[in-house]
């Protein structure tokens, strides 16, 4: 039962936490304002849409690969989204966030086909849409940010489904919009736990000629997460787009990098077969509050590229290390 | 006769498709455009394009042979010529003070390649983490001394790097050529490069051969380091100022040649010859299309569709090949 | 209980014009261990895989259960209850240790949701069927080969398995682990069921077998009751010739090569002593996991020793890294050709130069001719069956690959040569060429160590055998005083006897 606990106490998930709370300890003391309602609310906004990318991004290096083209794949989505709905007079929400997993599958659907079936390695394969997808928003669609959006879209941006008036008199809301990561989530935990697909994923991410010959599908549940983060890339362009009112071509390109991190932060394993949706949503918190609270601890703002790059590397020697001293111990 | 045969049989294939792909370019681009295309400006400037790119794509070429892959080089680039122009324009813009500045940045870049190479092979992370990690990591020391704007007011002087010519060859192009040259040498005349290329193939079995790995690594992202951070001098003289986002686009294209060039993204094989020729190819596609006007957003897509086309048609050949053996 | 189970006439495959398996006949009944002998390549891994169902024979007939199949695929193979334990066991490392277990019910019955109460369940039921321990919630990477053994054994017998297929079993267990092996299996057997193992070292086979199927360049050359079988006919019917044991006894030389005083390093091994001299081979065994493996590695300076004397030809030496132990003139033939001894991607030059390639480092940089003609004189003098020093390595045989490993430490001129286990997976033939080897350059006053646990190679070749056990070195003994069922009984008594 000791044992258990101390397991339990010593888990990624638990690091993660250990290291969350010691920074708003830290930052609760340089600046008490940190600790109310008010930091939870930004945080929460600020996560929204890379939660989104962080959960598919997981299942992909789970399975084994890595997925860099959603940022891309995302911009495009969105930015041919806008068009279209703009195009169109269509009004609805529901339509667009369709349509952007469409476009999103799509590019899906082509990693797939260049990973799955030509072998090709996955980061050169994404790197390779991730230019195909962006040179195609830039060039074919447009290049200018698009403000005019349909009315739904800023309808649904002014849905709070929670509000608090600071004391200072400004409101604190928080938007409707959180709902579609939260749902996301759940959505990967229970696939991934409780269904013989995501355990496929993690078999073909720990050793894909077993899971062939173990009877698992792994043409087919390879593919089925490159659609997947594909269709979600979709999601999470149009919900960046509503939340911020603006459709713009190029604003997601370089996320990838803050999403792996989180992601690796988390616990998952860059070399597959290992992570946890908690441990995801843990990761992207980090970030988020390193990146929201930065200034709170009096860095400059272009001091705050070095000191996240430098968190990150730390943060990802830990979790490396770690996996290596797991791999070495005794074997019982 | 036989024997030029045999010669040409036992020749790199990829690169004698690479020159016969150049030499095609040349000829329709010739037909089509030949003031514009054929011109001296034209063919002057395509020189002093590529080298920066050409030096990126040289770094990652050994990364990519030694097992890993270097998504760093950009960031480091801008890093070096930060430095360097910084150094400059602080000791008053003076000879030595261009001279300590280049001297500088390529120290920078060995530092940066050092660590990299410290994190892949003492700690043993995986080669793209460390790398992308140090992207981020390396713009960010560059943002620190910038604070965001782009550094200017450097000496006229410092812009021969980028823009001189020496008997009507720019000196880019000198120095990509240098580079080139030294980089061949080191993968087909000494022990290192056999080591690297051991390495790539296998490094444990490099290991149980005595190969000591930590060493080949961080000599590997050293080098790569210090290639990233010439192209980085270059770009700052061409631009005549330092910021931390020149370049973004050119961690993809340097990735396209390499692999363009030949080298397998499994690591163990790469040739110096091949990542040239792709280089040159490259830039005359970039050449043809500027003179077409064709949008530069539409080369990204471009760059993108060749670079799958590539792979997958070399896929297929090995798939070929395999099943023929 | 003398009952069929499967039985395979006339199987013929070929793979593009190259016959693996020319006319293979196999029966294998219900309640009975049949084990499948050959060399490496002569067709087994193929014929295992025709009876999965992962290859379709080009001809032949298969009967299960005296019904002719016309078509095996590799779900109708396992739904008619054959399982196949593959020699890396194909468990996930990632999951634990109930999941692997109930992995391919659920994905037999074709579910589609995730039952973990009911996956430990199932895992609980089939440890308890075999009499094994193990905590279903810990991942499997965690655990140890045997246990990794017992995790794919428990899946496979989950399903009313009736034909458990055992691809080499033993080769990564140690002597206890394969007694256990052993009951296992007499038990899975008393069940009735069919087991095959595929298995090619003699003394483990009389142990468990109860058939012997011997297969030759995809043929077979003999089958019939173990009882029929003595050591002689197996050799024979393995390698198709006689190969004659011959016995390295050297005249005794006082001249020392080597000698380790009181080396260390804990948790491996402790307080090891011993000499070499001029003239002698030395063999180090002991039970996997009695510090034998990790004393060579310590010796070439992978995992150095921390404490103790190290005296080579006179002066002594520090080995703190592999650097070291080469500049020594150490070489060392690792236990895991593929991963760590061969370059498979590089040709059979570059194969053969990598531990030597400064030595072609000449004024105007590598010479790459003279690269050529040392792998061409090596591939001649070692025996190899080469063309030329350029195709792939992965071209040859283990043999032949075993040889230039070999080939690849000699070209360094070493003044000792540890192999640890230099015969792993090679074919008999190429097995004496090795040992032949061996011994002249022991003649020639190299010096040389192997580690092993064969014990006929030991007790042929070596003219000192060193026995460890959990990480304490008996003396050295002379093996003019052993022989091989006397060196298997000091193997496995818990007593260590100098």
């Amino acid at each position: 039962m000791k044992e258990r606990m101390k397991r339990g106490l010593t888990t990624n998930e638990m690091i993660v936490v250990y290291i969350i709370f010691a920074l708003c300890v830290l930052i609760g003391v340089v600046n008490p304002a940190f600790a109310g309602v008010s930091t939870v609310v930004t945080l929460l906004r600020s996560m929204l849409v890379t939660l989104i990318f962080a959960a598919f991004e997981m299942l992909v290096i789970i399975s084994g690969g890595i997925d860099v083209s959603f940022p891309a794949v995302a911009s495009f989505s969105m930015y041919a989204t806008a068009m279209i709905m703009n195009a169109s007079g269509l009004d609805h929400v529901v339509i667009a966030f369709l349509i952007a997993i469409v476009i999103g599958m799509m590019f899906g659907a082509l990693n797939s086909v260049l990973i799955v079936r030509f072998k090709i390695p996955p980061l050169i394969a994404t790197l390779g849409v991730s230019s195909v997808a962006n040179g195609a928003t830039l060039s074919f669609l447009g290049s200018k940010e698009i403000n005019r959006l349909p009315e739904s879209f800023g309808k649904l941006s002014r849905v709070f489904i929670y509000e608090y008036a600071g004391e200072t008199g400004i409101t604190y809301q928080l938007t409707v919009l959180i709902l579609i990561p939260m749902i996301i989530c759940i959505g990967i935990w229970i696939l991934l736990k409780f269904t013989m697909l995501g355990r496929g994923i993690y078999a073909v991410g720990g050793d894909k000629n077993a899971a062939r010959v173990a009877g698992f599908r792994v043409t087919f549940i390879q593919s089925f997460v490159y659609v997947l983060a594909g269709g979600l890339a979709g999601v999470g362009g149009v919900t960046y787009m509503i939340l911020m009112r603006q459709a713009h071509p190029q604003v997601l390109m370089g996320t990838e990098m803050m999403v792996i991190a989180a992601v690796v932060m988390g616990g998952t394993r860059i070399t597959g077969g290992h992570g946890t949706i908690l441990g995801t949503i843990l990761g992207v918190t980090l970030i988020a509050l390193i990146q929201n609270n930065l200034i709170m601890l009096g860095i400059p703002t272009y001091g705050q590229t070095f000191v996240v790059g430098l968190l990150i590397v730390i943060g990802t020697s830990i979790t490396s290390l770690r996996t290596k001293r797991i791999q070495n111990s005794i074997k019982i | 006769m036989e024997k030029i045969q045999n010669r040409l049989r036992s020749s790199d294939k990829n690169s004698m498709m690479l020159f016969l792909i150049a030499v095609v370019i040349f000829l329709v681009m010739g037909i089509l455009e030949p003031s514009s295309f054929l011109g001296i400006k034209n063919i002057q400037g395509m020189c002093t394009q590529l080298p920066e790119f050409g030096l990126i794509a040289f770094g990652m070429m050994l990364a990519m042979i030694s097992g890993g892959i270097d998504l760093s080089l950009v960031g480091i680039a801008n890093f070096a010529g930060i430095v360097s122009a910084s150094i400059i324009v602080r000791m008053g813009g003076g000879g030595f003070s261009i001279l300590a500045g280049c001297i500088a940045a390529i120290v920078v870049g060995a530092v940066c390649g050092c660590f990299n190479g410290f994190m892949i092979g003492y700690l043993q992370i995986p080669a793209m983490l460390v790398t992308l990690c140090g992207l981020q990591l390396y713009t960010g020391c560059g943002l620190m001394i910038t604070k965001g704007p782009a550094i200017t007011g450097l000496p006229e002087a410092y812009s021969f790097l980028g823009n001189g010519m020496i008997l009507g060859v720019p000196v880019a192009f000198l120095i990509f050529i240098a580079a080139g040259v030294v980089v061949y040498f080191l993968l087909r005349s000494t022990i290192y490069g056999q080591h690297v290329r051991y390495m790539g193939t296998n490094s444990m079995a490099s290991r149980y051969s005595g190969i000591n790995n930590l060493a080949v690594t961080i000599k590997t992202y050293m080098m790569s380091g210090i290639l990233g951070s010439l192209a980085g001098l270059i770009m700052v003289s061409r631009y005549n100022s330092a910021k931390t986002d020149y370049g973004s686009s050119y961690t993809l294209l340097s990735l396209l040649i390499v692999v363009l060039g030949g080298t397998n993204p499994d690591g163990g094989k790469g040739s110096a010859i091949g990542v040239f020729l792709s280089v040159v190819v490259l830039q005359l596609v970039s050449s043809a299309f500027n003179i077409m006007r064709v949008d530069s957003s539409l080369k990204t897509f471009v760059w993108g569709v060749i670079l799958i086309i590539v792979i997958v048609a070399e896929q297929l050949g090995n798939k070929r090949r395999m099943r023929n053996a | 209980m003398d009952k069929t189970f499967l039985k395979l006439e006339n199987i013929k495959k070929t793979f593009g014009g190259v016959q693996a398996l020319k006319s293979v006949a196999l029966e294998v009944r219900s309640g009975e261990v049949h084990c499948l002998a050959g060399e490496n390549g002569c067709g087994k891994s193929t014929l295992i895989k025709v009876i999965s169902g992962a290859h379709d024979p080009t001809s032949g007939e298969i009967y299960i259960e005296g019904k002719k199949i016309d078509k095996l695929t590799p779900i109708d193979s396992i739904q008619k209850g054959i399982q196949v334990i593959y020699q890396d066991f194909a468990v996930f490392p990632n999951l634990t240790v109930a999941e692997n277990i109930a992995m391919n019910h659920a994905l037999m019955t074709g579910t589609k949701v995730m039952n973990w109460k009911k996956s430990r369940e199932i895992a609980l039921k089939a440890m308890e069927q075999i009499g094994a321990h193990m905590d279903p919630d810990v991942l499997v990477e965690r655990l140890s080969v045997a246990n990794k053994q017992m995790v794919a054994i428990c899946r496979a017998i989950i399903n009313d398995a009736k034909l458990l297929i055992l691809d080499e079993p033993t080769t990564a267990l140690t002597q206890k682990e394969v007694s256990r092996l052993n009951m296992i299996i007499r038990g899975l057997k008393e069940k009735g069921m069919a087991i095959v193992i595929v298995n090619h070292k003699l003394d483990e086979i009389y142990d468990i077998a109860d058939r012997l199927t011997i297969l030759r360049n995809g043929e077979n050359v003999a089958s019939g009751p173990i009882e029929e079988f003595d050591r002689k006919r197996f050799i024979k019917c393995m390698t198709g010739r006689e190969v004659e044991e011959v016995y390295y006894r050297p005249e005794a030389n006082k001249e020392e090569i080597l000698k380790v005083e009181h080396l260390t390093r804990k948790g491996a091994f402790e307080d090891v002593s011993f000499t070499l001299n001029k003239g002698e081979v030395l063999g180090i065994t002991g039970l996997l996991g009695s510090g034998r493996g990790e004393l060579g590695d310590a010796l070439f300076g992978i995992a150095p020793a921390v404490a103790g004397k190290i005296i080579l030809n006179g002066k002594e030496v520090t080995i703190k890294s592999i650097g070291d132990a080469m500049k020594c003139n150490i070489a060392y033939v690792p236990e895991d050709r593929l991963t760590q001894g061969l370059f498979l991607d590089c040709s059979i030059q570059e194969n053969t130069v990598a531990a030597s390639i400064s030595r072609y480092m000449e004024k105007g940089g590598l010479n790459y001719k003279k690269m050529y003609e040392v792998t061409a004189k090596w591939i001649q003098k070692i025996g190899c069956n080469a063309k030329s020093p350029k195709p792939l390595i992965r071209t040859l045989s283990g043999g032949n690959a075993q040889k230039m490993v070999i080939a690849k430490w000699l070209n360094t001129d070493p003044d000792l040569l540890i192999l640890n286990g230099p015969t792993v997976g090679v074919d008999i033939g190429s097995k004496s060429d090795i040992h032949k080897i061996l011994r002249e350059l022991a003649v020639q006053g190299v010096g040389i160590i192997v580690i092993s646990d064969d014990i006929s190679e030991l007790i042929q070749n070596c003219s000192k055998i060193l026995i460890m056990k959990n990480g304490k070195a008996s003396g050295s003994i002379n093996s003019r005083e052993l022989d091989e069922i006397k060196l298997a009984r000091m193997l496995t008594s818990e007593e260590v006897t100098a």
